[in-house]
């Protein structure tokens, strides 16, 4: 058995080694593209946002540009005492040139009284900074200032007009800052960004967001700081709002203005985390799709190896069944051969187990025989102290009787002459009887130990059956038994022993009548045949049971011990006859029907003529 | 022998039926159980009435023939249902018993004389060609009073009967 800890299934073995090669070049590439990426999109937006600036910077410097050159050549082109109504169409000329830039353009003397306004204006500006520094002879542009008229900003550019060599008056021109956001709001800053411009002193002159211009310093942003220093730039910082911005910044010398474009970082940057989630995404996807592959692959890998396992498996525990070969790789090729060698395995345990079972069943079988053997044995030896009991009785009991008839003789013989007749009677018939029952037992052995001596000669068999009938005549009258000799006057002469042939014929006929109920019969009957003749006995007597026709010529045999008690004898004629036949080299057959009688038959051979 | 009227009174019920108990004729008489017991005992002493049970003729006939020159009336049965009946009718003073007998054997009829009242107290003595010590003793448990080998001294047998007589007299 596989212990259960320390047991890793190739499955998983597979798709860790598969997440090891893939998943982490996989996740290295990645994360150096995505690094890669990020620098340069972060470095094309900064680069992006820093030129837009630049470029807002130069159009603003060529809008103003414009502004100075159209206040240069208006200057010029105008006297300071020119009709008024002709000025005011030349001027009218630029004013619809540049709808809505020029909000008005004015005339002051040298003591900045207003001499002539587009707009009919009048007034004295002789303390005001555009007044006082174009008075100096030079073109000067105003801070940013919220229109008086409008409220939006604009600034006021200023030129001297000479005449003849010295300022003769001021002309000043209001520009409205509209016209830059058409320029500024070019520059792409988001949903949240902001483009502002800052003066020296971080003071808002121009915001995308109009409300705010004027309203707030804000030299404490970073940005702010760093231009109003004069410088360009771009970095990232958190702005004054406190949110985190990416800001690029750009110094207007001419004007001493700071253009600063600020966008969220988040939205800035969108390309970064765009770029960023569908980095992630992919490798999430790409670790799925490894994942899912190694899986796949895996488990088509194990799948049969599985199979292989479960097959092994089953063999084991004896419940198999053939695997599929699912492919033509090395494991199906070892799918197929252990198929082929478990089949070959069930087949040979298949034969192992009948061969078991009938090797069982022979053990069974022998155990019961050797049961039966000892219990026959156990017989045996019952029988055997049996047959010493009955074989000392058989003897004592003729002994006993010449014994009381010889005391008898002996201490009475002054007695009757014919009991004394009868008492030799009895004790030389019981020596005789004594004589039979050794010659018996003698003859016995002698079988036993083929040594029996046959004198062999022609036998008239009706002859013999003939004495046996003679010597039986005295139990027959007894037991009104007839018995009939049925032998045809012809019959051929065999060639036996004759006086063990009597023998025979006496001890199957001395049998037939011990159990033949009394009134019976039995027929002696003789055939001639080919060459040999059957002598046949049958009876009309009780009968033997199958299973003890066999046994019935065993010596001291007889059917049970209360027939012993019933019928006497010591159970050998039979044997003794059938060991004579025996001895002729032919056999005593026998059938029997219980109730009915048993048939004795024998053959022998003819003697020759 | 003493004539008694009383004594010829019981010859004559008991030739009328043999199996007539003790006790009847008492009552018919008028005596005492006991003294019937005494006085029949009385009157078979001088010739003790004996039953041979043999199968053997030829070992039954020399020995009737040996116990009648005794002072024996001898009875004979071949088997054992015969002894059974003599037994019932004649009342035999003792029982020689050959055990080997056709049918019901040797035990049979001892085992069965000696579970009756009216038979248990007649000796009986086994005769048999089987001398093991386990028939011997089976023999004396189911009641035998002796037990004599066969082939036996016969001067031997009858002097057991005398003992075995004499030991059932006394009882």
């Amino acid at each position: 058995m596989i212990r259960k800890w320390g047991f890793v299934r190739i499955r998983t073995e597979l798709i860790i080694f598969f997440l090891i090669i893939a998943v982490v070049p996989l996740s290295a590439v990645v994360y150096m593209s995505y690094d890669y990426s990020r620098e340069a999109i972060r470095d094309t937006v900064m680069t992006n946002l820093l030129g837009a600036t630049e470029n807002s910077g130069n159009a603003i410097d060529n809008w103003m540009d414009v502004r100075k050159d159209d206040i240069r050549v208006i200057s010029r082109s105008i006297e300071i005492n020119t009709e008024k109504d002709e000025l005011k169409d030349y001027l009218a000329t630029y004013e619809s040139e540049y709808q809505g830039v020029y909000e008005e353009f004015f005339l002051l003397d040298i003591d900045g009284n207003i001499i002539f306004s587009t707009l009919n204006r009048t007034g004295n500006a002789a303390n005001v900074p555009y007044f006082t520094e174009a008075s100096k002879g030079k073109l000067y542009i105003s801070d940013v200032t919220l229109s008086e008229s409008n409220g939006f900003p604009e600034i006021i550019l200023t030129n001297p007009v000479m005449k003849n060599g010295t300022i003769a008056g001021i002309l000043a021109a209001r520009v409205s800052m509209e016209n830059l956001y058409r320029i500024l709001e070019d520059i792409d800053i988001g949903k949240s960004g902001e483009i502002f411009i800052v003066n020296k002193d971080g003071d808002i002159i121009f915001h995308n967001n109009r409300s705010r211009i004027l309203h707030k310093n804000i030299n404490n942003n970073f940005a702010v700081k760093e231009v109003t220093y004069e410088k360009n730039g771009i970095n990232e910082y958190v702005n004054y709002k406190g949110e985190k911005v990416l800001g690029s910044y750009y110094w207007l010398p001419l004007y001493r203005w700071g253009l600063v474009v600020e966008k969220n970082i988040d939205e800035a940057y969108a390309g970064v985390f765009n770029l960023e989630h569908r980095m992630v995404s992919i490798s999430t996807f790409a670790v799925i799709a490894v994942i899912l592959a190694a899986i796949i692959i895996s488990r088509r890998i194990t799948g049969p190896i599985k199979s292989l396992e479960e097959g092994a498996t089953g063999l084991l525990s004896g419940n198999f069944k053939p695997i599929p070969v699912s492919s033509s790789n090395e494991i199906g090729k070892l799918t197929k051969i252990f198929d082929d060698t478990a089949l070959e395995l069930l087949e040979i345990r298949k034969k192992l187990e009948a061969k078991i079972d009938i090797a069982n069943k022979d053990l069974e079988q022998k155990n019961k025989e050797l049961i039966a053997a000892n219990e026959d044995l156990k017989k045996l030896d019952e029988l055997k102290s049996d047959i010493i009991s009955l074989v000392s009785h058989e003897l004592k009991t003729p002994l006993s009787s010449i014994r009381i008839s010889a005391e008898y003789l002996e201490s009475e013989a002054k007695n009757d002459p014919e009991v004394q007749k009868e008492m030799f009677g009895i004790i030389i018939r019981n020596i005789d009887r004594l004589t039979r029952l050794i010659n018996d037992i003698l003859d016995l052995s002698k079988i036993d130990t083929g040594k029996m001596e046959l004198q062999l000669e022609r036998v008239d068999i009706s002859e013999v059956v003939d004495t046996a009938i003679e010597n039986n005549k005295l139990v027959s009258l007894k037991k009104n038994i007839s018995i009939t000799a049925d032998i045809p006057g012809n019959i051929s002469p065999v060639l036996a022993d004759r006086e063990k042939l009597i023998i025979v014929m006496n001890n199957l006929l001395e049998n037939a009548l011990k159990f033949t109920p009394d009134g019976g019969s039995i027929v002696l009957s003789a055939k001639d045949d080919a060459d040999s003749i059957e002598v046949r006995m049958k009876d009309t007597g009780i009968g033997i049971e199958k299973e003890k026709l066999e046994k019935i010529f065993d010596k001291f045999y007889q059917v049970d011990s209360t027939s012993r008690r019933k019928f006497g004898g010591l159970g050998l004629g039979l044997s003794i006859a059938g060991g004579i036949i025996r001895a002729h080299g032919s056999e005593i057959r026998v059938e029997s029907e219980i109730g009915k009688g048993s048939t004795f038959s024998f053959r022998l051979k003819k003697a020759e003529k | 022998m003493n004539k008694d009227p009383i004594d010829d009174k019981i010859i004559e019920l008991l030739k009328h039926d043999g199996t007539t108990s003790n006790l009847e004729i008492s009552r018919k008489l008028g005596i005492s159980e006991e003294d019937v017991k005494t006085r029949i005992g009385n009157l078979s002493e001088t010739r003790s009435k004996v039953l041979i049970v043999d199968d053997e003729m030829d070992t039954l006939l020399p020995l009737k023939r040996s116990l009648e020159a005794g002072d024996y009336i001898v009875v004979e049965a071949l088997n054992g249902q015969e002894a059974l009946n003599i037994v019932k009718n004649q009342i035999p003073d003792i029982i020689l018993l050959d055990l080997m007998l056709p049918g019901m054997d040797g035990y049979e009829v001892c085992s069965r004389l000696k579970n009756n009242a009216l038979t248990k107290n007649i000796p009986i003595i086994m005769l048999t060609a089987r001398d093991d010590v386990k028939d011997r003793v089976k023999g004396l448990e189911i009641g035998a009073d002796d037990y004599v080998a066969k082939p036996f001294n016969l001067h031997e047998l009858k002097a057991r009967m005398k003992s075995v007589l004499r030991r059932s007299r006394d009882m």
